[in-house]
Formats: structure tokens, C-alpha cells, sequence
């Protein structure tokens, strides 16, 4: 799975660009779909068809991973071929200094910074810029629009792993894996990896609508408070799975909580209970689609969130996968 | 069941949001007598249909009245040394947790305290704050041991108060916002018990408005009603806030007026209002009302909806205060607005024509 993981994370893929990763994606399930389609906004959707067994209701169950990751875009090219930019997504300026960036076409930027006038000024996005290494404007080769991400190679420490992009690239492995794991389902089970995540959960309000799912689990990464100072959050990397109760956009449905904390109980893996104050997930979309969809989220405690160098337990990660085989294998009542 | 009891009744019961289901049961019990069937969507809301009596010529057509019934509570965020650290749910006013009585739904309900450091203990500085939340925590009276038995972060916490019957009429108490304009609804279908209507009535209990409007805008999807009215609080006159801001408290219903706010329905219910001479008030409402009534506007093709403000004191407090004579006059405007709805009201607010096959 490590594998999988290096290659997803090493993907570009900043919102709106999300093809590159797609085609990974798509790669790796080659064989274990029933259904493979592309909608409108470019989110794949794979589908699991459920075998009819006597006695168990099958249930419509979508599973959300998004494939988009932050970046930056330009938004001017000056006389000297230096470009501004602003954000895609929850960049968070202090994190972008001594950074490279990436563009669509495998180019490398590197991130510059203005005359700092005070020592302890914050450091502001509209301060920095882009140097492409051009001696000129007219060597530039990028243009307003250009999209550029994070570049940084995935590491293998042991027990956990540094990457970019792991937010949210650890939960479509996680999908993947647990997909190619699950032998048989009683239910209609759609692996959808959305897009535009980080603008606005903008392919996961279109999917859902699409699949208009009974039950819907997004897997997407959270915050820790097991670094020194943090804010207060019981949420430690190693611990397992987080389930989600609240983030800032919603309240997980008690039911779908209930069920994975019943099946992480029956299996015996650990997990936590997760309340995140800032941030949220394609959750928060499909449990307002149509009529409503009973959604839940599981998270995988990350560090450093946002930054080229997120950190997650890969412990953590095949509980995850575990997690989901058990929920997706066995009847489901809410 | 009468006003006063029923709102006695829901609004001591606890159903913060996502967690409606104590509530829940009893606007069920209610609403059942005075409705043809209840259901309940996915998200939570109570959906009770009290069906219209029409013609066979007479297409069906439908409203929705919506009330919130979840209220703003908190959560355990953390266990430290036997304390409860939380966080909330909804928009809480730090200034008034200090000092509470709350409940803690552990493995069972356990009664808790807010409490914080003494004014003793702190320097002059802090003397004069507003206690931050991570300086709060809940005591609930346990050892360390004994709370990580029965308690774990992601439970849920509600505020704990008996309602408070205050001369002239008023009542205070927690949750009014917005179980207040459960009462309200629940007094439309008694009183529609009495009318005769051709349109079919959704009375819905909505859940996670104070999370974002979401059991609005799903059970509105459901439904698809042809109309929509959402019922919430307003701010009523108290002292020290500036009269422009507020409505009065015993004025009767604060009809809202504004964008979110269909204009045909608005000069219905206005309309309806000064014929039967109910006293009522004029709320504009400029932009974004964050009621149910601003999902509910965009849901599917677009629902023609009109607000309904009952005033009330002291919003997102354990103090809130209505006068009960508001309630009994908005279910009273609702009813006959609800009798008089006709195919002639729906051309007024640009409904599609519909055949009166059935």
C-alpha cells in the first residue's frame, strides 16, 4: 500500500486540475469495478455492486476520498517574469517560504519574498512571489491561470510517513485499498474520488446528487493536538481511525457513528472520537443532498496539515482500511 | 395541549443539535393528534401532514411551516485531570456559560456545573474578561477514574433550566429559540382543526438550524411543497438596544419583509393579519435572515417563503422570554391564512398552473 500511497501523493492535482491524479486512480482498480464512470466536475465514480443475500437489506453506501490538493495560482506576470499569485484552497502563507511549487507541466518555481521591512512581520501572500528562473518575460513560459502545487517527495520514516497532499490523498488510497480488499458486499458500495475539495466541497454536492446515496462516509485527514503546544484536541497520531462527531461544517449523523464504532469494537481496533473547531469535509455536502443522506466521516489523524510536509501513522492508515472493510461487509441498521 | 404546557414540556427536555431525538418524541406525541400521519426524514426533522379538504376540481396544492426544534448546546472536547473540557454547538454567548447547570449525556445523564477560577484568584486583567472557553470546564463530580468510564469526548452537553412563568403574561426559559415556534405550529393545526382548507399542510419540526439550516433544506427537498413559512425568533425590546433593531414583545407576529421573503406572501399574511385584527408587526429584514426560511427559498426550483418572528428577549441565553399571547396570535394568523389559500393565491405568487387530476 506504501506504494500506492508514494504515488498518489507525488501526483499533481491542485483543485480543478485533479486529471493526473484520476488516471492513478483509475490504474489501480483496473478489475475490482462493476461501473467506472466521470462526471460533469471530473469526479470518478466507481461502483461495488452488492450480491442480494436473504435476509439483508442492501443499502446504497457512498464513500468519499477528494483528489484535489492545495496550491496557488498566478495571477500576474511582471516585466522581470516574476508572478504573483493567490491561493487555491487554505494556503497558509508562513508554510510557502523556501518553497517549491510545481506547475501542470513538471516545471519548478521557486517562492520568493519581498524586502522584509520589520523582522517579525508575518509573512503575506501578497508579498511573495514566484521565480520560474527566467532571465526575462519572454522565457517566462507560464501564463495568468497557471495552476501550481506543493512539490515534495513522499518518505517512509517506519511507523509514519511524510508527504504533501496527504490531505486527501491518504483517503483515496484508503478507498482503493479497501476496494481492491472487499471480496463481497450486501450493498451497492460507490467509491467516489471528488474534486474541488478545497474550494468549497464543490464535487462532492454534484456526486452526491448523482448517486444519491441512503449512507455516505467521507474519509478525508483531520487535525492532531499531540504536538508540543497545540491546541486543546483529543485526536493523537497512532490512537486509530477518528470518528468524527463535529467539524466546523457539521455534526456527523449519530447512526452512521454509531455503526463504525460498533464495527471498530467488534474487530477489536482501536479508534477516537474526533471534535474538529476548524475545517470540515465532503461530509458536510452529501448530508445536505436532496432530501438528506445519513453521513459520516472517518478521519485520519494528520500533522502539520496544509503544509508540504503533512504526517500520518500507517498504523493508522490500515486501521482505516480495516474499519471500512468490516462497516462495508455486514448488514447495516442505523 | 395548551400552549404554556407544551412549551413547559419541550423546552425542559434537551435536543441540542444533531441530538434531537428527546424532543423529538414529544412534538411527535403533539403534532399526532392534530395531523393525519408523522413521519421523520433522515436528517431528523418531524414531518406531520394534515391533509386539505378540496373538490375534485380543486388541484392539490401544499405549505410547509417550519419551526427548528434543536437548540444550542456543547460538547466534550477533552478529559483533564476529572474536568470537561467542551466546545460548542451552535452559536453559545461565552458571557452567559459561566455558572450554568448543564447535562452531561454520558453513558447516562450526569448533572454538571460550569465553572472557572474565582475572581481571587485572578489578576486585574482577566478580572475584567469574558472567560475565554479554554479557561471553562464542566464538574460533573466524578474522580478521574470514574469520569473515563462513563464519559468520552464527542458527548453531548445541554444547558439545564426550568421554564419560568413571569407576571404580564411572559415565560422565560432555554430553547425558546426556536421550540417557541414548535408551539406556535402546534397551535396553527389545533386551530386549523376548527377551518376547513383545500391546501395540504407540512407542519415540520426542523433539526441542525443552528448548524446551518440543514434539516430545512432537506426536508424541504422532500416535500416539495408549493409554499413555505418558517417561524423563528426575533429580537424583542429590552433595554439598552435601539428600538429600530427590535420588535415588541406582546405586539403579536413580526411578519419579515425583505429578499428572503416572497412579496405576494408578504401581503397575504399582512393581508389576512388586518382582517381578522391580529395584532402584528412589520420586520424588514435586509439581507440574509439565518432562518430556516433562507434555505428553504433556494430549495429545488425556488419556494416562494415568508418569515414569521415571534419577539423574544435575551436570544442564546438560558433566559430567553416570550409572552405567550405571541404564540397563540401567530397560530391563530397561520390557520386562517392556511384557510384562505386558493388558487387564486398561488397565481398571485407565480405558481405553475396545475391540472386538478389526482
Amino acid at each position: 500500500m506504501k506504494e500506492l500511497i508514494a504515488e498518489l501523493t507525488e501526483t499533481w492535482g491542485p483543485s480543478g486540475n485533479e486529471d493526473a491524479v484520476r488516471k492513478v486512480i483509475e490504474k489501480s482498480i483496473t478489475g475490482h469495478a462493476d461501473e467506472v464512470r466521470v462526471d460533469a466536475l471530473g469526479n470518478l465514480i466507481v461502483l461495488k455492486k452488492g450480491n442480494v443475500k436473504k435476509g439483508v437489506d442492501k443499502r446504497r453506501i457512498m464513500l468519499a476520498a477528494h483528489m484535489d490538493e492545495i496550491g496557488v495560482i498566478v495571477s500576474h506576470v511582471d516585466e522581470k517574469g516574476f508572478l504573483r499569485f493567490s491561493a487555491i484552497g487554505g494556503v497558509f502563507p508562513p508554510t510557502l517560504l523556501g518553497s517549491r511549487v510545481q506547475f501542470g507541466d513538471g516545471k519548478i518555481g521557486v517562492i520568493g519574498r519581498e524586502r522584509v521591512v520589520k523582522p517579525d512581520e508575518a509573512p503575506r501572500m501578497d508579498k511573495m512571489f514566484i521565480d520560474v528562473g527566467s532571465p526575462d518575460k519572454g522565457h517566462v513560459g507560464r501564463r495568468v491561470g497557471d495552476a501550481a502545487c506543493f512539490t515534495r517527495p513522499f518518505v517512509d520514516l517506519g511507523q509514519r510517513l511524510v508527504a504533501k497532499a496527504f490531505d486527501d490523498r491518504i483517503g483515496c488510497a484508503v478507498l482503493v485499498q479497501t476496494l481492491l480488499g472487499l471480496k463481497t458486499t450486501p450493498h451497492d458500495v460507490y467509491f467516489v474520488f471528488t474534486t474541488q475539495e478545497e474550494v468549497g466541497v464543490r464535487g462532492a454536492t454534484t456526486s452526491a446528487f448523482g448517486v444519491e446515496p441512503e449512507i455516505a462516509v467521507a474519509v478525508d485527514v483531520t487535525l492532531t493536538g499531540d504536538t508540543p503546544e497545540a491546541p486543546t484536541m483529543a485526536v493523537a497520531l497512532g490512537a486509530g481511525p477518528a470518528i468524527k462527531v463535529k467539524d466546523r461544517g457539521m455534526l456527523a449523523h449519530v447512526g452512521v457513528k454509531n455503526w463504525m464504532v460498533s464495527t471498530a469494537e467488534r474487530l477489536k481496533l482501536p479508534y477516537q472520537f474526533e471534535v474538529l473547531d476548524a475545517g470540515s469535509t465532503d461530509g458536510m455536502a452529501i448530508q445536505t443532498s436532496r432530501a438528506g443522506v445519513a453521513t459520516g466521516v472517518l478521519s485520519i489523524p494528520t500533522r502539520y496539515v496544509h503544509s508540504p510536509s503533512e504526517m500520518v501513522d500507517y498504523d493508522d492508515v490500515r486501521h482505516s482500511v480495516e474499519l471500512l472493510l468490516g462497516m462495508l461487509s455486514s448488514p447495516v441498521s442505523l | 395541549m395548551q400552549i404554556k404546557d407544551f412549551m413547559k414540556q419541550i423546552t425542559e427536555a434537551s435536543g441540542v443539535s444533531g441530538y434531537e431525538g428527546g424532543v423529538r418524541e414529544l412534538v411527535r406525541t403533539e403534532l399526532a393528534a392534530y395531523s393525519d400521519e408523522v413521519r421523520t426524514d433522515t436528517l431528523g426533522s418531524l414531518i406531520a401532514l394534515k391533509r386539505g379538504q378540496r373538490p375534485d376540481d380543486v388541484p392539490q396544492r401544499s405549505i410547509m411551516l417550519a419551526g427548528h426544534m434543536d437548540e444550542i448546546g456543547l460538547l466534550v472536547t477533552k478529559l483533564e485531570k476529572g474536568y470537561l473540557r467542551f466546545s460548542t454547538v451552535g452559536g453559545f454567548d461565552l458571557r452567559v456559560l459561566l455558572g450554568q447547570e448543564v447535562i452531561v449525556h454520558g453513558r447516562r445523564d450526569f448533572p454538571g456545573v460550569i465553572g472557572t477560577r474565582p475572581p481571587h484568584v485572578l489578576g486585574p486583567e482577566d478580572r475584567d474578561q469574558v472567560v475565554p472557553l479554554d479557561r471553562l470546564f464542566i464538574d460533573v463530580g466524578l474522580t478521574e477514574v470514574e469520569l473515563g468510564k462513563n464519559i468520552r469526548v464527542g458527548d453531548i452537553v445541554s444547558l439545564r433550566r426550568e421554564f419560568t412563568e413571569l407576571a404580564g403574561g411572559l415565560v422565560a426559559g432555554k430553547a425558546f429559540d426556536d421550540r417557541a415556534a414548535v408551539a406556535c405550529i402546534d397551535q396553527c393545526l389545533q386551530y386549523l382543526a376548527g377551518l376547513r382548507h383545500t391546501w395540504d399542510v407540512y407542519a415540520v419540526a426542523t433539526v441542525q438550524e443552528e448548524t446551518g439550516l440543514k434539516g430545512a433544506l432537506t426536508s424541504a427537498f422532500g416535500i416539495d411543497p408549493d409554499i413555505g413559512v418558517a417561524i423563528d425568533v426575533g429580537h424583542g425590546n429590552m433595554l439598552g438596544v435601539s428600538e429600530v433593531d427590535t420588535v415588541n414583545v406582546g405586539g403579536g407576529p413580526a411578519i419579515g419583509f425583505g429578499p428572503n421573503i416572497h412579496p405576494a406572501l408578504y401581503e397575504q399574511l399582512t393581508a389576512t393579519a388586518s382582517r381578522y385584527e391580529i395584532s402584528h408587526q412589520i420586520d424588514p429584514i435586509p439581507g440574509a435572515s439565518g432562518t430556516d426560511a433562507w434555505a428553504m427559498q433556494v430549495v429545488r426550483e425556488g419556494i416562494p417563503t415568508a418569515l414569521i418572528s415571534i419577539p423574544l428577549r435575551y436570544m442564546h441565553t438560558t433566559v430567553e422570554t416570550i409572552s405567550l399571547k405571541d404564540i397563540e396570535r401567530i397560530g391563530r394568523l397561520l390557520a386562517l391564512f392556511i384557510a384562505g389559500l386558493t388558487e387564486e393565491s398561488a397565481e398571485q405568487l407565480g405558481l405553475a398552473q396545475q391540472s386538478s387530476a389526482t
